[in-house]
């Protein structure tokens, strides 16, 4: 398949079930709902080594949310449940309960819920107290600000985490354009988050290592560098590949972001230096969910 | 489904009990068995149909008509549903309330939401004396004048007003505030068509009790 002469691989991502939630952050501007949430989604890129891969999935006006003030929605993937409902009450506890003004409210409803301000009511020492509104519990939990307002509980969700395609291009600033021009195009979609830096993964890995203690190393394959050593899968004439690594809450979801961000690249056609789309995958024996780019791209 | 309508069929020059007519008591009775229905369970009671004029189907939604202050204990015990009374009622509207929703146009008498654990009570006119007194929990909010000792002896819950009543001693003034939750309470107000729903501000002067029982209730003082 050739669009715009940029040509898609005849592959695969390959992806994996994994837990999910929505979390809303309201704050008294978009100022510091952003400081919230991003101190929240900090340092939640992989599951390898993060626990969570988190990341902000838009923004939301004032009528969007439950009390009448700008916030943002963020979305968090774990591989389980348990790691899931540890990481959310502890990024929230400290990322969210400390900002000033922040707010947190459920963003999913489902029948397992999971805690979110449910034991950090603890830190009112006595004098939190709940409200039941419209049949939902909320705490209020004194702090120096005023007062910290946080639902009991958001829902939890089956989800997808994993899928991905790659950019293959001339040269690294090719390949970087490319990929935030299809992040910008990406970012539009509801359902999603690319949770690494920017939306982009210059570190691609393969399952396993000649060190034993690793279960993860560098995909060398598609290392540029290492044309010659190993079994390479890039051409002469690229220099450089980056990776769009998209976490959803379905399969359509993910597929749609994955034709989005692909189509947005090839609009730019092969004047932008991108020569290939690719996928990683591990030869389809690790994860149920399989991504086909040519079907993607139908 | 049209509202349980219970309309008042002349004035009374006693009080009348009617703690029985909750949503939870009536829930599945037919229109002549809640006519029959005895106020006060024993066997000499005045029945409801010798007061009330009873019509509609939907026992989740009881509305009271013609009512007057004379009708004392309405929504007591009550677990679910909405009572709405278009008038005046008596004293003990909603005591000892588990849940679901009261909503008052006219006038309260003493003790509204005495013993309250859960729900909203909600009174577009005044209150009288002891208002959400020995409250657990939950949320009343009245738009009018209330009488003195409002929230005796709370331990916990809100009573919201618009205007500072005069208050005991182990009531404890907190200072004035922007309670974020109120946006939240306030909007849920809204589809009870209240005099609620014109309030637009956050800002409440807080006071702190019943320091006396255990201190965690609160009674928000709407500002202008």
């Amino acid at each position: 398949m050739n669009i715009n002469g940029i040509q898609i691989d005849n592959t695969f991502a390959e992806a994996f079930d994994m837990r999910a939630t929505r979390v809303l952050i309201t704050a008294l501007n978009l100022k510091w709902a952003y400081h919230a949430a991003k101190a929240m989604t900090g340092f939640a890129t992989s599951v390898i080594g993060c626990g969570v891969e988190a990341g902000i999935e838009r923004e939301l006006s004032a009528d969007e949310t439950p009390d009448g003030r700008p916030g943002l929605a963020i979305l968090m993937f774990a591989m389980g449940s348990k790691v899931l409902m540890q990481q959310l009450e502890m990024r929230i506890g400290q990322c969210v309960l400390t900002c000033p003004t922040a707010a947190a409210f459920a963003g999913i409803t489902s029948d397992e819920p999971i805690n979110l301000g449910k034991n950090l009511r603890y830190f009112g020492d006595g004098f939190q107290t709940s409200k039941l509104i419209a049949g939902k519990r909320y705490w209020r939990i004194p702090v120096m600000d005023g007062e910290f307002l946080c639902e009991e509980t958001t829902g939890m969700v089956r989800a997808i985490g994993g899928g991905n395609f790659l950019i293959l291009a001339t040269s690294q600033a090719n390949a970087l354009q490319s990929a935030e021009i299809a992040i910008a195009a990406m970012k539009k979609l509801p359902n999603v988050i690319m949770p690494f830096p920017g939306g982009v993964v210059r570190s691609g890995s393969k399952v396993g290592s000649k060190y034993p203690t690793m279960f993860a190393s560098t995909n060398d394959a598609f290392c540029p560098t290492l044309k010659g050593l190993v079994q390479t899968e890039l051409c002469d004439d690229i220099e450089s590949v980056m990776e769009i690594v998209i976490d959803g809450l379905s399969f359509d979801d993910i597929a749609k972001a994955m034709k989005v961000g692909v189509e947005a690249i090839c609009a730019l056609s092969e004047k932008s230096g991108v020569k290939r789309i690719s996928a990683g995958n591990y030869g389809g024996k690790l994860g149920p969910h399989h991504f086909k780019l040519h079907d993607i791209m139908k | 489904m049209t509202a349980l309508t219970f309309t008042l069929k002349t004035a009374l020059n006693f009080k009348l009990n009617c703690a029985r007519l909750t949503p939870n008591n009536l829930a599945g009775l037919s229109l002549t068995q809640i006519k029959n229905l005895s106020l006060l369970n024993s066997k000499n009671s005045a029945k409801v149909a010798d007061f009330f004029d009873v019509s509609g189907n939907n026992a989740e939604h009881i509305i009271f008509k013609n009512s007057n202050t004379q009708l004392n204990y309405l929504g007591h015990k009550m677990l679910h549903g909405q009572i709405t009374i278009e008038g005046d009622c008596g004293d003990f509207l909603g005591a000892n309330m588990h849940g679901g929703n009261i909503i008052c146009h006219g006038n309260v008498n003493d003790r509204v939401g005495d013993q309250m654990r859960r729900g909203l009570i909600l009174i577009n006119g005044d209150a009288g004396d002891y208002c959400g007194s020995r409250m657990i929990a939950g949320t009343i909010g009245a738009y009018g004048k209330v009488g003195k000792y409002a929230g005796f002896g709370m331990k916990r819950g809100t009573i919201l007003l618009t205007q500072i009543p005069t208050l005991h001693a182990t009531i404890q003034d907190c200072g004035v505030h922007t309670l974020p939750f109120l946006a939240l309470l306030l909007s849920a107000f809204k589809p009870f068509l209240t005099k609620f729903n014109v309030i637009t501000t956050n800002r409440v002067r807080r006071y702190a009790g019943d320091l006396a029982s255990n201190g965690n209730g609160e009674i928000l003082v709407i500002l202008p």
